[in-house]
C-alpha cells in the first residue's frame, strides 16, 4: 500500500478575483492595469482623514452575478466590516471587507474529472473587498503605488471538499470559467486578477477529524496548482511518517525551485480585530434587483453546452470542447451559422483549428483565420469548388497569413477540376501508362480501380473532384 | 469611579506590535494604566441602558452610499504624494519592508 492510500488530502480554496468595474470599490478613481504609478489615486483610496468610501452600485452587481452563477444563497442585507492590519500597501491601515455577515452563503459548483466522474464541491461563502497597493522592494527601500488600493474584489471561499490536486485544479478552472462567462472578472493570474490561497491538511483514511491545516499562498498560475498542491500534501504525509509534527503555518509555493517554503509571518496577522464599518450603512440588496440581475445574466456553460448538445446535434464532449470559454464558443457559433453545418465546423474547429493554435501558444481570440473565413472555406468544400484534401492545404496557408480561401485558392491555382472533358484526357493518358492494370481489371481485379483513381489524382496534384474520376475510371475501363 | 483596571506587561506589547510600535519599559508602564483607563470608560459606557434606542453601530439606512460605476479622475495627485513623508519615482517611499515570500 503506497503512503497515499494511507493518507487522505482535505483541500479548501480561498479565491480572490478582482470585479470588471470601470472605477474602484469605494471611489471614483480608475479600475485598470498597468497604467502609470500612483496615477489612479485620489483621497478617499490613499486614506486621507475626512474621506468617506461610497459603494460601487456596479461592483455589486457583478457579485451578484457570481453568487447567481454558482447557486448560492444571497442575503438581502450584508455587512461591511473593518479588517485592522498596518502595511505600507494599505493606506487606510484596515481593508473595508465583509466578516460575520457577508452577502453570499452556501453556493456550489460541479466539477468534471479526468476518470469521467462529476463532483460538487461546496462554497462557503462570497463576501465583497477592496484590494491592497503594491509594495515594491528595492533593496534599501521599499516604494508604495497605491494603483491598486480600493480595487473591488470579491472572496470566494469553498468548503474543505476537495481530496486530490486534480480536484484543487478542476475548482479553479471551473470557477474561473463560470466568473469570465458571467463577465465578472477578466481571471487573468498572470497579472493578478484572479488569485488563489490553498488550505492543506492531511489526515489518516477513515478518519472524521481535520489535520492540522497548512495555508499555502502565491498559486499565481493555473500551470502549477496541481504542482503546488501535490507537493504540499507529499510533504506533510512524509513528515507525519518521520514523526514529524505539522505545523499549523503559512507556506508559499515558489514556482522556480518546485517546493514550498515558509513564509514570514506577518506578525499576529490574524489578530485582524475585525469591526463593524461605522462608515458604510448595511448593503441592502432588493429581490426586485436581483431578479432583474438574474434576468440579464448572460448564458452560463452548463446552459450553453445543453444547447450546443441540441441545437447543433453535437456530443457531450464535442460540446464541452468548444464551450470551455465564450469566446471559443462564440467563434464556433460564428463558424457554425455562417456555413450552415454544425458538425462539420465543429470538427474543423476542434481538429484542425485549435491543434494549431495550441501549438502556437495563442488563445482563440489571437486566430489568424476568423469565424467567416473558415466558414467559407467549409462552403467551398461543400460546393465542391475544393475538394477536403486541398482545403487542409488552403487552411495551412489560412493560418499562416490570414489570408481568405477565395484568394489561396485563387493565387495558387488548387480549385477542384470537375469538367469531365478536362478529367477524360487525364484518365486515358493514366490507362496507357499502365496496360498491365487495365488488363487485371478487366480480368475481374475490381479493386484496381481505387489505383487508377489515386493516380488521376496524382497528375492532377489533388484537383481533381474524386467522385468524377471514380465515375469517368470506372466508364472507360468498362467501355 | 470604579475600581482601576491595569492590563498587564504581555497585553501592552502585543498591542504594541499590532500598532508597529516600538515601546520601552517607561512608556509599557505608561499604557498599562492609559490602556486600563480606555476599558473603565468603555465599562461605565456599558452601563447605559440600550436596549429600547437604535442601532448606532452604522450611518443611518437612508444615507447616501451607493454610487454608479463611473470613473472621475483626481487631478492633484502631486498634493496625495506631498502629504506622505518622502516620495520616490511617483511613488510613495517607506522603509524597507521585509516581504514574506
Amino acid at each position: 500500500m503506497s503512503l497515499r492510500d494511507k493518507y487522505e488530502a482535505v483541500i479548501g480554496l480561498e479565491v480572490h478575483a478582482q470585479l470588471l468595474t470601470e472605477s474602484k470599490m469605494f471611489c471614483g478613481c480608475k479600475n485598470a492595469y498597468g497604467a502609470p504609478p500612483n496615477s489612479q489615486i485620489c483621497p478617499v483610496c490613499t486614506g486621507q482623514p475626512g474621506t468617506l468610501p461610497v459603494i460601487n452600485q456596479f461592483a455589486v452587481e457583478l457579485g451578484v452575478r457570481a453568487a447567481l452563477a454558482i447557486k448560492a444563497e444571497i442575503h438581502q442585507e450584508s455587512i461591511f466590516a473593518r479588517k485592522n492590519y498596518f502595511y505600507p500597501d494599505l493606506p487606510k491601515g484596515y481593508q473595508i471587507s465583509q466578516y460575520e455577515r457577508p452577502f453570499c452563503t452556501q453556493g456550489k459548483i460541479t466539477i468534471g474529472l479526468s476518470d469521467g466522474s462529476e463532483k460538487e464541491i461546496g462554497i462557503t461563502r462570497i463576501h465583497f473587498e477592496e484590494d491592497a497597493g503594491k509594495n515594491i522592494h528595492k533593496g534599501d527601500h521599499t516604494q508604495v503605488d497605491l494603483n491598486r488600493a480600493g480595487v473591488p474584489l470579491i472572496e470566494i471561499v469553498s468548503e474543505p471538499d476537495m481530496r486530490t490536486a486534480e480536484e484543487a485544479g478542476q475548482y479553479l478552472r471551473t470557477l474561473r470559467t463560470l466568473l469570465r462567462y458571467a463577465n465578472v472578472t477578466d481571471g487573468d493570474m498572470e497579472k493578478g486578477n484572479f488569485r488563489c490561497d490553498a488550505n492543506i491538511s492531511i489526515r489518516p483514511r477513515g478518519q472524521k477529524e481535520f489535520g492540522t491545516k497548512v495555508e499555502l499562498k502565491n498559486i499565481n498560475s493555473f500551470k502549477f496548482v496541481e504542482k503546488a498542491v501535490d507537493y504540499e500534501i507529499d510533504r506533510q504525509i512524509r513528515a507525519t511518517e518521520t514523526g514529524e509534527a505539522i505545523v499549523q503555518q503559512t507556506r508559499g509555493w515558489n514556482s522556480a525551485k518546485n517546493v514550498s517554503e515558509v513564509m514570514r509571518e506577518k506578525e499576529d496577522a490574524h489578530d485582524y480585530r475585525y469591526f463593524a464599518e461605522p462608515d458604510l450603512p448595511p448593503l441592502v440588496l432588493s429581490d426586485k434587483w436581483i431578479d432583474e440581475i438574474k434576468s440579464e445574466l448572460p448564458e452560463l456553460p452548463d446552459q450553453k453546452k445543453a444547447r450546443f448538445e441540441s441545437e447543433y446535434g453535437l456530443s457531450g464532449y464535442d460540446a464541452g470542447v468548444l464551450t470551455a470559454s465564450r469566446d471559443l464558443a462564440n467563434y464556433y457559433e460564428g463558424v457554425a451559422g455562417a456555413s450552415k453545418d454544425a458538425k462539420t465546423s465543429a470538427n474543423w474547429v476542434m481538429n484542425e483549428l485549435l491543434g494549431r493554435l495550441n501549438a502556437a501558444g495563442k488563445d482563440i481570440v489571437e486566430t489568424p483565420v476568423s469565424a467567416k473565413n473558415l466558414a467559407d472555406l467549409i462552403s467551398k468544400v461543400q460546393s465542391g469548388a475544393i475538394s477536403g484534401k486541398i482545403a487542409k492545404t488552403v487552411f495551412e496557408e489560412m493560418f499562416a497569413t490570414s489570408k481568405t480561401a477565395e484568394s489561396i485558392i485563387e493565387a495558387q491555382g488548387l480549385k477542384q477540376i470537375s469538367d469531365p472533358s478536362a478529367l477524360e484526357p487525364v484518365v486515358r493518358k493514366v490507362m496507357e501508362a499502365n496496360p498491365g492494370q487495365v488488363a487485371g481489371y478487366k480480368a475481374g481485379k475490381v479493386k484496381l480501380l481505387g489505383f487508377f483513381v489515386g493516380q488521376v489524382m496524382k497528375e492532377t496534384k489533388g484537383q481533381a473532384n474524386p467522385g468524377l474520376v471514380n465515375d469517368i475510371v470506372k466508364k472507360l475501363l468498362d467501355s | 469611579m470604579s475600581e482601576s483596571v491595569k492590563l498587564d506587561r504581555d497585553e501592552v506589547l502585543k498591542i504594541a506590535r499590532l500598532a508597529r510600535l516600538e515601546l520601552d519599559d517607561a512608556e509599557v508602564a505608561l499604557f498599562q494604566d492609559r490602556l486600563g483607563r480606555v476599558l473603565e470608560y468603555v465599562r461605565e459606557l456599558n452601563q447605559v441602558k440600550t436596549e429600547k434606542g437604535a442601532s448606532v453601530k452604522h450611518v443611518p439606512r437612508d444615507a447616501v452610499s451607493i454610487r454608479e460605476d463611473r470613473a472621475i479622475e483626481f487631478v492633484d495627485r502631486e498634493a496625495l504624494l506631498s502629504n506622505a513623508p518622502a516620495q520616490i519615482e511617483d511613488h510613495f517611499l517607506v522603509p524597507t519592508v521585509i516581504e514574506q515570500s
